[in-house]
């Protein structure tokens, strides 16, 4: 144990100030859902080619950044790295926060939000989206038994951030699997995309956590050693390769199906070509990757921060590229033909998201902001001082 | 009451591994229905497996007959609002890219598949497939999700976008309209079962056409299982092994 772990005060103005303005989301979320629900879906900017719009986009993305938020936890219990065993606690909560968030935008887009308990009662157990109710409450359970160890077990700690380890790791392949597993559009349809969803899930929990940590340190002036972001730095710098990787030899698999290249070329150059090379590449993978690499930049937190910043703006891009290009690509009834119909067949699927859809999405931020501030204020989830442990270095810096 | 910490986690702990076991566990048995090739509709009629044929060299561009009967048989309404409008059934035009052959105009539903992606991704059963293997969504069981739109490739479903009310002369014999469901044709399955055709195949008969042909593919002897037999036909993405049971002749 370097540091005791405690509470923070939570009485500062600024304190406050922060839960009022996650509150007001939280209340704009709310009046949205109902003005959507009163009006039905025609008040959004969905249609009948593009049915899971902006608010399935914050869903998924807050959904796949808690998965992605264990990463601390798991890299001091499942990997015996020592110096993130101070930021356990903070990660499997910050994992249920965000998951809770996530999952309320996800029920409260339904067409039917009444109707939300029936998936608990009338289950298809071939559906992807069955086995991912199944996935998240499995998470949710274990990461709260995963945080009792913490505080009170800690001879059962590593089994039960073991399992939770496994675990994350099969959520977001069934997050990813929601996609992967449609054959019926050219877009999607790949084993890759889970294992890209998990990648994105590991850069974007970390960058997220590095911030979270960084400010929650900074805004209760408590002490965080540098060494420790830096420490994550390393570890953000691995998986957003990892990321590289895993999207060039999606497109390389892609490219080399001649059926697929009108499809894969409509990606890189069509109407939802500028979401992936600014989002996914640039803000998702090279900006941050050449922030971290460059010796000034790489070596200060603030750009660290910045890094971090455009890792989760990446991941969002990441997900609403997924979602968006893969429904608005046209459906391709009769190769070889042209198509045309009153049903815009043969036509790319345009959406333009409104503000319910966004306030909706921004609602799911403010529940999982809410649920880390009153966290983090009524248990002791942080320790009083961020340490490295005696003798630890940082073994590499740009 | 004051709970200290060790309660308030605990019982966090309980309630997550409630709802997580909650769905597997059932205090009443309910009789048993399933999302496999059997279904809990009675008026369905086992051993017949209906399918349509469609004569795409009869069927014209002017000619909107099947969707005229369909919108009326089944209330289905136009918003115009063109992303927004319910199609059960609508008429596509296809050009040669090369031009070697004049356009073809036909109509494309939902093709009712043998292995249907949109029943196989519904997290609560409310798409099934009848004993006849009609393609059904249970409008009770919906909620909304939209997976099922994601998942068919023939884009044969659509949400009800628009809050509607039952207009003075609607069809009673089909369920009424509810905003935030998926739906979708059901080869007019209230008309099957009183022994009628689909909407849409009458009004192709009427209109002297005679481009649909519907009928059961088990029965050797009917009209739709001599012509498939017969004459070259096509469903549409074939490759995608969904078995749908829309078939096209001249494409």
């Amino acid at each position: 144990m370097l540091s005791e772990f405690s509470a923070i005060e939570g009485r500062s103005p600024g304190y406050w100030k922060l839960v009022a303005g996650l509150g007001v989301l939280v209340l704009m979320g709310a009046g949205s859902f109902l003005y959507v629900e009163h009006h039905g879906h025609a008040v959004t900017g969905m249609n009948n080619q593009i049915v899971w719009g902006l608010p399935h986009v914050f869903a998924i993305s807050l959904l796949v950044m808690a998965s992605g938020a264990l990463n601390m936890g798991s890299m001091s219990t499942v990997f015996a790295v020592k110096q993130f065993e101070q930021f356990g606690r903070f990660s499997a909560f910050l994992s249920i926060a965000l998951l809770i968030g996530g999952l309320a935008v996800l029920m409260l887009d339904l067409g039917r939000p009444d109707a939300m308990l029936l998936p608990m009662i009338h289950m298809n157990f071939r559906s992807m989206f069955t086995w991912n109710v199944f996935l998240y409450t499995g998470f949710m359970t274990l990461c709260l038994l995963y945080l009792w160890t913490m505080f009170e077990y800690k001879q059962y700690k590593k089994f039960v951030g073991t399992a939770a380890f496994g675990w994350r790791l099969v959520l977001t392949t069934g997050t990813g699997s929601i996609f992967g597993v449609i054959q019926g559009r050219e877009v999607f349809g790949s084993a890759i995309t889970a294992p890209t969803f998990v990648a994105v899930s590991l850069t974007s929990g970390t960058a997220l956590g590095i911030l979270l940590l960084a400010y929650t340190y900074r805004m209760t002036r408590r002490e965080l050693d540098d060494r420790l972001i830096f420490g994550m730095r390393n570890a953000m710098i691995f998986f957003l390769v990892l990321v590289a990787y895993l999207l060039v030899v999606e497109k390389f698999t892609r490219f080399y199906d001649p059926a697929s290249v009108a499809v894969q070329t409509w990606i890189l150059t069509g109407p939802w070509a500028w979401l992936y090379w600014l989002g996914v590449w640039g803000a998702g993978v090279l900006i941050p990757l050449g922030l971290l690499f460059n010796r000034t930049i790489g070596n200060s937190v603030s750009g660290v921060l910045m890094a971090s910043g455009y890792v989760v703006v990446g991941a969002f891009c990441f997900v609403a590229h997924t979602l968006l290009a893969g429904q608005s690509y046209p459906f391709d009834l009769f190769p070889g033909y042209t198509i045309t119909s009153a049903f815009q067949d043969g036509m790319a699927g345009t959406y333009m998201p409104t503000l319910s859809e966004l306030l909706l999405g921004l609602g799911g931020v403010g529940i999982s902001g809410l649920i880390y501030l009153f966290g983090i204020r009524f248990f002791r989830m942080l320790p009083a001082k961020g340490e490295v442990p005696k003798g630890w270095e940082v073994p590499w810096n740009p | 009451m004051t709970m200290d910490r060790r309660t308030v986690l605990g019982l966090g702990g309980a309630v997550a591994a409630g709802v997580a076991l909650a769905p597997g566990l059932h205090l009443i048995a309910a009789p048993a229905t399933s999302t496999g090739n059997t279904s809990p509709e009675s008026a369905s009629r086992p051993g017949k497996r209906w399918a349509m044929l469609i004569d795409t060299t009869r069927c014209s561009a002017d000619c909107t007959a099947c969707l005229t009967a369909c919108r009326t048989e089944n209330n289905v309404p136009v918003f115009g609002d063109p992303d927004r409008d319910i199609h059960w059934i609508r008429k596509v035009e296809l050009r040669d890219r090369n031009l070697r052959q004049p356009p073809i105009s036909l109509p494309v539903l939902c093709n009712h598949c043998e292995n249907p992606p949109c029943v196989h991704v519904c997290p609560t059963e409310a798409s099934f497939i009848r004993h006849d293997g009609i393609v059904q969504i249970d409008k009770h069981r919906c909620i909304g999700c939209r997976y099922c739109i994601i998942a068919c490739p023939y884009k044969a479903r659509s949400l009800v976008f628009y809050k509607t009310k039952p207009r003075a002369d609607a069809n009673h014999a089909v369920p009424i309209r509810a905003a935030g469901v998926v739906e979708k044709c059901t080869f007019c399955a209230h008309r099957l079962d009183e022994g009628k055709l689909p909407a849409c195949v009458e009004a192709c008969a009427k209109a002297d056409k005679g481009a649909m042909i519907f009928g059961d593919i088990n029965d050797p002897n009917s009209e739709i299982s001599q012509r498939l037999l017969k004459e070259k036909t096509q469903t549409i993405r074939a490759d995608l092994g969904l078995k749908p049971h829309v078939h096209y002749k001249g494409i």
